[in-house]
């Protein structure tokens, strides 16, 4: 049945469905946008008419359509974006939306009147970010649905991803956007149906891998770049010109427009890469150009190739900060505008963090609405990854010879010094995390356990785990669930059942469930063994303490003990007086643990997880117990302190 | 070749009171370790037996900060407050002993005994805490003036951020070519002071800027020239404070050692400034 709706799919004659940017169809490509535009850049509207189509490749016909309206978050201090007050518009001119003038099927019925706005998710009246289409006919299995729309699209200010500042346009989600049509078994799902979220403060977005046809007529002192491959660019005469791009086969199309741009281009093996930047971005454009590279490399190798033989990447100016650190997979924005000093890699890891998202969401395309963890947080875990191997000897954020934070700290610190970590779940759809926690959880904390998994199953290990879900749900669709089922496949295979028959009693705790790790090395106790007598196997034993300081017997104990919910497997290093190192492990379940050694030797000191591989415990510093710590670096900060303090009188004190 | 003169004798001068200076020197070293100390002992506290500070080894790591949790707060609290308590007590320090330098300084010849020169910091502390205060408003004002005023103006017309880096560096400029005078006007009203007994702050003052306009060259010149060394120096002194990361005991002793020669050095090298200034006002 899936295989004959297919093939129907296929032979659907679009001119759209050709090739021009890959070598072939990399997915479904179920639905598809042909758009012309029009800027308008002192009403900041964008005037579109399009041809947008979608195929019903469910068994059932489908009577109704579902659209996003993203831009309608905009429109006024009610809406679900806005409500919480995260943004509000600078003026009455900032105000944002998009309306429908027109809209008809390709037969040319109208069907304006079957246009409503709907809430599935908070039932908030005033929100229109989702359209629902009642259809006069249903599509049939294996139909196409194509819609003809004539829209004005007004950008909002200040800038949240979309909008404009002076000159500056950043042109995102901007046209009307079916949803995803899921069948039964896709992510779980019981029965078909539209998955179409409106648009929360957060929460991103989801769709399928489309074709893209854009063109876009402006002003031609305007510098324009997308996420479409360049096609031409058309004088109209009257000062204004035609930008014609096309995309294949991803998630979704934005374009910029600044007439201050420089446009700066790279090759890396067949991709061509292109940065706009400003005039101040320019000093910054090599090492933006090295990150994006790296990660191309790292990726590349690590998970899957990069498909596509295109990429632009924008660094926004100051004034169009607001665009900054966004993914639209063959597109994104970076930050910094040149004004990051250049020993502080903020840049170059948003660069990582956005570029990524080319993977993890937009060639697995997960629902960031429903389970922003799977994009972001293993986003955030590869960035740290990456940016950590290529900068600064593992302290990839901050180098210096007296200050150092690694990426994967910085955003370890953000889970465990965040007084709500304990809050909710971690697979809570993006609106619902309690407290402000949403990108404490989807970042943080989901990246921390990655790093946990990985510490646990090695990173050989864990790279095959992406390799592998690469594999399986390229230009998909994956759920949580789906990730799972490839995290237990892998590590059965390569690990049989060492870590038990799954690794699910793992994602219980750190996904589905809302406890921390700590456990703590509670101290060394050394007791000098007196003397002894007694039957061991029917022979009877005495020892008497001995005069040689060389010959007595000391009982040394290790103790730790379990403060936290959360148990996973633990190594713990055990230093001796004799300079004799052993390393133990412990299943970590129970709520104390002591090993004990007899003999000539004394435990001085003891580490639990001596190579950092848990980054979930959320205390470093009760890890490990000696019995004389050394606390160099104390001494030195009192001096340095002193130091500072009396320069520091000297010079303000005239 | 007046002014080459002038700073050879200041120089002098600040050598042959070096009893008085490292005087000067045991009294901050000896008051910042009893605001520093308690932070070392609360920091040792935090991390009891733990490992942990072996991350330090190499620089302070922030990835550890979280983990160190509340107790951070404190420490960060009381590093805040002691290094405010110390600017507080040093000022008083510095202020009370320039009382005396300025008294040494002045004098035509011969030296101070400890005790004459703690007598004259006390004679002159109360018109020298004065001065040093109202000298301090005028070069906050001066600040404000040149660095503070422009930027607000210019942020007010564009509408923009603040303007950043480079495009201040002409402010900067006029600002560090500027200051020579303040510093001058505070020196000579010293000097004033300790020579004439007078403890009537405007007047001294009002003495500086003559001193000033009767020689302005020579005095612009000579502080000019011993700020822009002392400038150097301190810049030197930080970034080997700050970039040098000694990770055992000996060495930390040695890096404790050798700040303290730093701050002995920095020492000496402001009593030049004060001696220069005195000798550009006496000479002829
Ligand atoms: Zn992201």
């Amino acid at each position: 049945m899936r295989k004959c709706i297919l093939v129907l799919m296929l032979a659907v004659p679009f001119a759209m469905s050709g090739q021009i940017v890959v070598d072939a169809p990399l997915s479904d490509r179920l639905t598809g946008y042909d758009i012309n535009a029009v800027l308008n850049p002192e009403s900041h509207i964008v005037s579109g008419s399009m041809s947008a189509w979608w195929v019903n490749n469910s068994s059932q016909p489908v009577a109704e359509a579902m659209m996003h309206m993203y831009l309608n978050a905009f429109s006024s201090n009610k809406t679900s974006f806005s409500s919480g007050g995260r943004w509000t518009a600078s003026g009455d001119e900032g105000w944002g939306w998009v309306k429908i003038r027109t809209m008809t099927d390709d037969e040319g019925n109208d069907l304006s009147g079957s246009m409503n706005y709907v809430s599935p998710d908070d039932g908030n009246e005033d929100d229109r970010t989702v359209l629902r289409l009642d259809l006069p006919e249903p599509v049939e299995p294996g139909d196409t649905l194509k819609l003809m729309i004539t829209f004005d699209s007004r950008l909002p200010s200040p800038i949240v991803r979309t909008g404009y500042a002076d000159d500056f346009f950043f042109v995102a989600q901007w046209f009307p956007k079916f949803g995803v049509y899921e069948t039964a078994g896709m992510r779980q799902r019981e029965a078909d149906g539209w998955n179409c979220h409106q648009f929360h403060p957060h929460s991103e977005f989801y769709a399928n891998h489309s074709v893209y046809n854009v063109s876009v007529t402006l002003p031609d002192e305007y510098v324009a770049g997308s996420g479409g491959k360049l096609i031409e660019e058309i004088d109209l005469g009257n000062n204004l010109k035609k930008v014609v791009w096309r995309a294949e086969d991803i998630v979704d199309f934005a374009w910029t427009a600044w007439p201050e741009y420089k446009v700066l281009t790279r090759k890396w093996k067949n991709v061509d890469i292109t940065l706009l930047t400003s005039e101040k971005g320019l000093s910054k454009a090599d090492a933006q150009f090295e990150a994006v590279m790296y990660a191309l490399e790292y990726l590349g190798e690590k998970v899957g190739p990069y498909p596509w033989p295109h990429l632009t990447f924008v660094d926004p100016p100051i004034i169009g900060a607001g665009s900054g650190g966004m993914e639209y997979t063959t597109l994104f924005t970076s930050m910094g505008g040149g004004v990051v000093p250049s020993f502080l890699k903020i840049s170059e890891m948003v660069t990582i963090h956005e570029f990524g998202h080319a993977y993890f969401m937009g060639i697995m395309a997960s629902n960031e609405f429903e389970e922003p963890w799977l994009d972001e947080g293993i986003n955030s875990y590869w960035e740290q990854r990456i940016v950590d191997h290529y900068y600064g000897n593992g302290y990839g954020l901050l180098r210096l010879s007296f200050l150092k934070i690694s990426d994967t700290d910085q955003g370890r610190l953000g889970y465990i010094a965040s007084p709500s970590r304990s809050v909710s779940t971690n697979d809570l759809p993006s609106w619902m995390y309690p407290h402000n926690t949403y990108s404490m959880m989807s970042y943080n904390k989901a990246a921390t356990w990655l790093h946990t998994l990985e510490g646990i199953i090695g990173t050989a290990t864990m790279d095959d785990v992406f390799r592998e879900y690469y594999r399986r749900w390229s230009f998909r669709h994956p759920s949580g669930q789906d990730f799972i089922a490839v995290v237990n496949d892998v590590v059965r295979k390569e690990h049989g059942d060492s870590f038990g028959e799954n690794m699910n009693w793992f994602f219980d705790q750190v996904l589905y469930g809302n406890g921390i790790c700590d456990y703590r090395l509670s101290g060394i106790t050394v007791k000098k063994i007196r003397s002894y007598s007694g039957v061991i196997d029917g022979d009877s034993v005495t020892y008497t303490s001995s005069d040689r300081k060389s010959d007595t017997l000391y009982l040394s104990r290790v103790s730790i003990e379990r403060i936290g919910e959360v148990t996973l497997p633990l190594e713990i290093l055990i230093g001796f007086d004799n300079g004799d190192e052993v390393m133990e492990t412990w299943d970590g379940k129970g709520s104390y643990k002591d090993f004990e050694y007899t003999g000539t030797r004394q435990a001085v000191w003891a580490k639990i997880d001596p190579l950092d591989k848990l980054d979930l415990d959320v205390n470093r510093i009760n890890n490990s117990w000696a019995e004389k710590p050394k606390h160099p670096a104390s001494r030195r900060m009192m001096d340095k302190l002193v130091f500072y303090m009396q320069m520091l009188i000297s010079i303000f004190t005239i | 070749m007046k002014l080459f003169e002038t700073l050879k004798k200041g120089a002098v001068a600040a050598a042959s009171s070096y009893k008085l200076i490292l005087l000067i020197w045991a009294t901050t070293m000896v008051s910042a370790i009893a605001v520093g100390y308690p932070l070392k002992s609360f920091l040792n506290i935090i991390f009891g037996n733990s490992m942990a500070m072996e991350r330090f080894t190499d620089g302070f790591d922030i990835g550890l900060a979280g983990d160190i949790g509340r107790p951070l707060g404190g420490l960060m609290a009381a590093v805040s407050a002691g290094t405010l308590l110390y600017s507080f007590i040093g000022l008083l320090i510095m202020t009370f002993f320039a009382g005396g330098l300025f008294r040494r300084f002045t004098m035509s010849w011969g030296g101070l005994t400890v005790s004459e020169f703690l007598k004259a910091s006390a004679n002159n502390f109360i018109p020298f805490l004065k001065l040093a205060l109202i000298m301090m408003l005028v070069i906050g004002a001066f600040t404000f003036i040149i660095i503070g005023l422009p930027v607000i103006i210019i942020m007010a017309v564009s509408g923009r951020n603040m303007p950043g880096g480079t495009s201040l560096y002409p402010l900067w400029a006029v600002w560090a070519l500027g200051m020579p005078v303040w510093i001058f006007v505070a020196d000579a009203s010293r000097r004033w002071i300790a020579a004439t007994g007078s403890r009537k702050t405007f007047r001294a003052i009002g003495a500086g800027f003559r001193a000033l306009k009767e020689k302005f060259w020579l005095s612009y010149g000579t502080v000019l020239v011993v700020v822009l060394i002392n400038s150097a120096f301190i810049a030197i002194a930080f970034w080997y404070a700050i970039t040098k990361t000694p990770d055992r005991g000996i060495m930390i002793f040695l890096f404790f050692l050798f700040t303290q020669l730093l701050v002995i050095l920095r020492l000496f090298m402001k009593a030049w400034r004060y001696a220069s200034v005195c000798e550009a006002g006496s000479s002829r």
